[in-house]
């Protein structure tokens, strides 16, 4: 059974502009924002998702997690219906937003984790060791004891990481993880997203790195403007070049690096 | 939900309030100061107002202790729910307490418990502060009546609350309701003078608003020391509103969060 699937999927924000709209200009109207999007995972794959801003990268990731409903069609994890069975989804999905906000800025990193292990079930016995091993593993450890809103934003992304895998999640959704962090951090990071695979759980991934995509994907899968445009499988012989041409091909964007690499190397 | 399971919970709410509490230091010691400063106010307007004036056989100071101090109290409560919901869409923790194990009502129901230990506790030291520091008299009251209307009036306090967190969400203005009852409503509900001295459509608009009757009946209960036959109004028409805006605030909250989650408005503030 695959673990994630999406049949058929769409999803459509209305925009409601504001009364007096004439003293503004508020945009009415529609945005569909994923159109038939149709996606299997299977266990202990990594899907990274690519495509330009506003493709429906983050809008897959937050259907997947319950924070979004789908208008049309349905999304299942681990069999279950994230319209109807929402609350038997979460036991299954760790989720790292995009955003480096989201904690509470005058709790500890620990205290942080603590107060989500026991939202997500995490047992008592364990959670101590666990917490300390997540802030080990994103190399938090140092500033366990510091104030969140002390933190960097690298420093709350990798923290966001950790509270991801606090509940040994069977699916892992990443949202642009590597967007704030230092190369060393990122390529400690891709080590942990393997590792995250050889213990069999699911992870997609949404990113903007050719180089993330080449390091961790079993498969890369392109949005375009709210649908699909394409997926390929990436193998130990795929280069961030096949990405790369697999990408603008797909998405008829053009590569304008090609101009600048060859523009400085004239 | 286990019994366990539920108690680890809301623990951890707790000590998350109670560690943004204190480490706000001057908003807990501000807190604690302006408590004191309102109930030296009203001690000294009742000695104004002179001994003549006995709103419902009762001395004045009292009177008014007893009604701001439970009045404030279930409003803030409201409040709380409003605040929890508006801090977590600030803080972006909305969104993701949505992706955890628990589910959103248990969620709303841990942080709306641990704020209201939170009131309570400012309460206690309120009416400490008067009924010891100002020695106002307390008389023989009637405590497990007090509870019984303390109980049935946070449930109240409570589906109001429940009912301003789903207008957040709905509209990203669930301020208009704790208005309402904060600015609009506080002078019809009997807090600072009887209800009696009202005019006739005031008094009908009062007999309306729940408060009303929470007052009446907490000070049946701590100043006249009521029995339960006394109290029977007061305790029968809590019980209807309780029983009737607890279940509509949980549907109108689950439908309002199903529809944010449809919209992608649940970080919209």
């Amino acid at each position: 059974m695959d673990t994630v699937v999406l049949e058929s999927v769409s999803k459509i924000f209305r925009h409601r502009p504001a009364l007096f709209n004439w003293l503004g200009q508020e945009r009415g109207g529609r945005t569909r924002a994923l159109d038939n999007v149709s996606l299997r995972v299977s266990p202990g794959e990594v899907l990274v998702l690519l495509g330009p801003n506003g493709s429906g990268k983050t809008t897959v990731l937050k259907l997947i997690s319950t924070v979004l409903l789908p208008e049309e069609g349905r999304v299942l994890v681990e069999g279950s219906d994230t319209r109807h069975q929402a609350n038997r989804v979460r036991k299954h999905v760790g989720f790292a937003v995009a955003s480096e906000r989201s904690f509470f800025p005058r709790l500890t990193a620990r205290e942080n984790l603590e107060f989500f292990a026991a939202l997500d079930d995490v047992p008592r016995v364990s959670r101590a060791a666990m917490i300390d091993r997540m802030l080990k593993q994103t190399g938090l450890s140092d500033a366990a004891d510091s104030l969140v809103m002390k933190f960097s934003s690298g420093m709350q992304q990798r923290l966001g990481i950790a509270r991801a895998l606090l509940k040994t999640p069977s699916v892992i959704l990443l949202d642009e993880p590597t967007r704030s962090l230092d190369p060393g951090s990122a390529t400690r990071f891709w080590r942990l997203v393997r590792d995250m695979k050889e213990r069999g759980s699911t992870v997609l991934l949404a990113t903007h790195s050719f180089n993330e995509a080449a390091a961790v994907a079993d498969i890369v899968a392109v949005l375009h403007q709210g649908a699909l445009a394409g997926s390929l499988p990436v193998r130990n012989t795929t280069t961030v070049e096949n990405l790369r041409s697999f990408y603008f091909d797909t998405t008829g964007d053009a590569d304008e690096s090609i101009g600048i690499w060859a523009g400085s190397c004239a | 939900m286990s019994l366990a399971g539920f108690a680890d919970k809301l623990g951890a709410t707790v000590r998350r309030d109670l560690l943004t509490a204190v480490r706000h230091r001057t908003g807990f010691l501000m807190t604690a100061a302006g408590a004191l400063a309102e109930v030296a106010a009203f001690y000294y307007l009742a000695r104004a107002v002179g001994p003549g004036f006995r709103p419902e056989g009762s001395d004045y100071f009292p009177f008014l202790l007893v009604g701001t101090g439970f009045y404030t109290f279930l409003v803030m409560g409201i409040n709380s729910f409003l605040t929890i919901v508006q801090e977590a869409q600030q803080t972006g923790t909305l969104e993701v307490l949505m992706t955890t194990s628990t589910p959103p009502a248990a969620l709303l129901v841990f942080s709306a418990v641990s704020a209201f230990a939170g009131n309570t506790a400012q309460l206690i030291f309120y009416f400490g502060a008067g009924f010891l520091l100002f020695r106002s008299p307390l008389g023989q009251a009637n405590l497990l009546g007090g509870a019984i209307v303390f109980a049935l009036s946070l449930a109240i306090a409570a589906s109001l609350g429940i009912l301003a967190a789903a207008l957040q969400l709905a509209i990203q203005k669930g301020s208009v309701l704790v208005w309402l009852l904060g600015s609009g409503a506080w002078f019809m509900t009997g807090t600072l003078f009887p209800v009696a001295s009202l005019p006739r459509p005031l008094r009908v608009l009062a007999g309306m608003i729940p408060i009303t009757y929470s007052l009446d009946g907490m000070r049946l209960c701590l100043l006249q020391g009521a029995d339960f036959p006394a109290l029977f109004h007061s305790i029968s028409v809590l019980f209807l509103f309780a029983a009737t805006l607890l279940p509509a605030s949980l549907a109108v909250f689950s439908s309002t969060l199903r529809r944010a989650r449809l919209e992608g408005t649940l970080s919209f503030y």
